[in-house]
């Protein structure tokens, strides 16, 4: 009896649950879904808004197979890769430092946590500035700090050199992302359980032993969490890269995100520049799928 | 169903309303105001002579009211805006104010009109700035301002400007070696549009062109490649500072104001800012021409132009207002309150302009007389864009010269290729 008088109820359940989502998945569908769905199509086309007698053809695949021939778009991916991996584990290394040590605070944990956050809280275009304004030439002040350090070396235009622009191009996002990380860390350091540590140094076990084997493991899904925010956002570098190199010397620090924009909205190729950004989106949402999985088993294992 | 009945006068209140708006607007927003419309720079001191001088243009033609259309100053983000305006065919802005590389754009695409059927009198414009307007034999855009690439000296510390390229490098030995200057030549060397300007200058110095008189790619000819390595030679040899490889136009300026280089090759907008009280460098520089090298000295041709949308729906009067802008009376009153060099030789001989310009009107004639356009091809913003990206890894050491050339020269083909663009200039 009872089952019975349930199951309409949960029916009707169901559909309310439905009906108060539509709006959710509406606003989705147009915002998110739309312009995904219209890029991929547009991506299907030779479209050049600059050559209009061309009009615009349809050739299926074939902006896709002239972006695996195109030297400068590989390339464009490498660095990106390159620049994903580099900078996300020297984050990760340096923002659990960080975290921890904001762990351990006993006083003015409120003012640490703030001064770590300012460079988060810059605006990418100012910190990008900054950093450019420290490198622009051989009179800036960390050429100088180099010929302090190295006497001699102070005749190295930084910016201009095909590796060494990556150096503050890494070095700004490492600085301005960091806190980010840390903040995320120590949020999942504050919610493992004290007496667990408390309980492993009674048995015995050194610092290290319990950093192991107790915080790194309960760690676990706050770092997956802060790996997937910040690999994607790494992925889709563009306005640090963009105000400190412009992707120069040549194209030796241009990012993907870059070359979709210049063939987009500087050249004005919509067909070809549309395969690269859903090449792009692909690669990310790959990434992120993946991490996904990698949170599941240890949310079962709980 | 039942709160219409129940609550009658909330819901017919709001029925009125929108009735009462949607005549308003059938009325307002049916068909288009008849206006004329202009759209360029309307910023500062540009903005307010543009914005009088059209307001007189309007009182002379009373029929047709004017109406000013305010863009980006930046050159990427109007273009953008006006690629997206005429793609989709708005009858407005009636006329445009274009960049001198975009006239071919705009006029394969068949977004301007051909101004042929107004049988404009070219006689009086520099012939550099008509031939940057013709796109297939027909006229465009008419010329209205020009800027050139020109070489800024001390007068402090040289007697005169150099003729060649060897003799701009003495001169900066001897500085330098004496001390007065702590840098050589400063020119826009970062990837950008500015670094194709000066290679330009360059090549036609060496005898060397991008593309040839029929639109064929000429530039890994071996005056471009002797062109090419000698300005990455002038970069280690210490005449040229390795810090232009980053530089835009306002640091070279700075380095220039600020009395540490010895030349500067800028726009004609720094003379302007370096006659004011606080530049270390105020009446101790003048203007010449690049130098050359084998070829003919070059300035590097920019500056803007007047066209018609070729849906405007007021082209006579849209070429009345661009006849009026380009007249000498208003080039004349222009020049005395920007400082920006008019597009028409004969003003330069009379006195006219003897106070307006920046810098003495024979010298800038002089140099407007050596400019010359960059390719005139749809397909430019293309173009140098790959030019950029093999001339920047040429002066960093990325590729060599040949080299360099050889597969910029590749890529601009496949482009003209591809536009169905390849020797199709005449």
């Amino acid at each position: 009896m009872i089952r019975l008088r349930r199951r309409p109820l949960e029916i009707r359940e169901t559909r309310l649950a439905w009906l108060l989502m539509t709006p959710t998945l509406a606003l989705l569908a147009v915002m998110a879904l739309g312009p995904l769905v219209a890029t991929i199509w547009e991506s299907l086309f030779s479209h050049d808004l600059r050559l209009p007698w061309l009009g615009r053809t349809f050739i299926g695949l074939g902006n896709y197979t002239e972006a695996a021939s195109d030297a400068r778009f590989r390339q464009a991916l490498a660095h990106t890769v390159g620049f994903t991996v580099t900078t996300v584990a020297i984050e990760l290394v340096l923002g659990l430092l960080l975290a921890l040590m904001l762990d351990a605070l006993v006083r003015f944990r409120g003012l640490a946590r703030v001064l770590v956050l300012l460079p988060w809280a810059l605006p990418t275009v100012v910190a990008a500035l900054i950093w450019r304004l420290m490198f622009a030439d051989q009179a800036a002040p960390a050429a100088e700090l180099l010929d302090w350090v190295v006497p001699g070396s102070s005749r190295v235009d930084w910016l201009a050199g095909p590796q060494s622009a990556w150096v503050p191009i890494v070095l700004a996002e490492v600085w301005k992302t960091t806190p980010f990380m840390a903040l995320l860390l120590l949020a999942g350091l504050q919610g493992i359980d004290r007496t667990l540590d408390d309980a492993a140094r009674l048995d015995g076990a050194s610092a290290l032993q319990r950093f192991r084997h107790i915080t790194l493991p309960l760690l676990r899904p706050a770092i997956v969490v802060a790996l997937i925010f910040r690999t994607l956002d790494a992925l889709r570098v563009f306005d640090l890269v963009f105000v400190l190199t412009g992707g120069g010397p040549g194209t030796s620090t241009e990012v993907v995100s870059m070359y979709a924009f210049t063939s987009l909205l500087q050249n004005l190729r919509f067909g070809y520049g549309s395969a690269l950004s859903v090449i792009v989106f692909v690669i990310g949402f790959s990434l992120a799928l993946g991490y996904v999985r990698m949170l599941e088993p240890v949310r079962e294992a709980r | 169903m039942r709160s219409s009945r129940t609550r009658p006068a909330a819901l017919t209140r709001p029925r009125w309303f929108l009735l009462t708006a949607l005549a308003v607007c059938v009325l307002a927003c049916g068909p288009a105001p008849e206006v004329l419309t202009f759209s360029g720079s309307v910023l500062g001191a540009e903005g307010a002579i543009v914005r009088r001088q059209i307001e007189r243009f309007a009182t002379l033609h009373p029929g047709l009211p004017v109406d000013v259309r305010a863009t980006p100053d930046s050159a990427d983000a109007r273009h953008q805006l006006y690629v997206q305006w005429l793609n989709a065919w708005s009858p407005q802005p009636d006329v445009l104010q274009l960049d001198v590389i975009w006239t071919p754009e705009f006029a394969a695409a068949g977004w301007i009109l051909p101004l042929d059927r107004f049988a404009p009198d070219t006689d009086d414009f520099f012939p550099a700035t008509i031939a940057a307007n013709r796109w297939q034999g027909r006229l465009f855009a008419m010329p209205w301002l020009v800027d050139v690439g020109m070489l800024y000296w001390r007068t402090d510390l040289l007697s005169g400007p150099p003729a060649t390229f060897d003799e701009l490098a003495t001169s900066v030995r001897s500085q330098l070696s004496r001390g007065t200057v702590s840098q050589g030549l400063v020119w826009q060397g970062a990837r950008y549009e500015g670094l194709v300007c000066v290679f330009l200058e360059y090549l036609t110095a060496f005898g060397g062109q991008i593309l040839d008189d029929d639109g064929a790619v000429d530039v890994d000819s071996p005056e471009a490649v002797r062109a090419l390595t000698f300005m990455r030679q002038s970069i280690a040899d210490g005449v040229v500072p390795g810090s232009v490889l980053t530089w835009q136009e306002e640091q070279t300026r700075f380095a220039f104001q600020n009395g540490n280089a010895l030349f500067l090759r800028n726009w004609p907008y720094a003379a302007s800012l370096m006659n004011e009280k606080d530049a270390v460098v105020r009446s101790r520089f003048a203007v010449a021409s690049m130098p050359s090298s084998g070829g003919r000295p070059a300035a590097a041709l920019g500056g803007a132009q007047l066209a018609i949308n070729a849906r405007s729906r007021h082209a006579a009067s849209a070429w009345r207002l661009i006849e009026y802008l380009t007249a000498p009376a208003q080039l004349i009153e222009r020049a005395h309150a920007t400082g920006q060099f008019p597009a028409r030789p004969s003003l330069y001989a009379a006195d006219t302009l003897a106070d307006a310009l920046p810098v003495p009107p024979d010298d800038a004639r002089r140099i407007i007389d050596k400019a010359i356009p960059r390719p005139v091809t749809p397909v430019y913003t293309e173009l140098s864009g790959e030019l950029q990206i093999h001339l920047h890894r040429a002066l960093t050491d990325q590729e060599r010269p040949d080299q360099a050339l050889a597969l910029a020269a590749g890529q601009l083909r496949a482009i003209l290729n591809r536009a169905g663009l390849d020797g199709a200039r005449h």
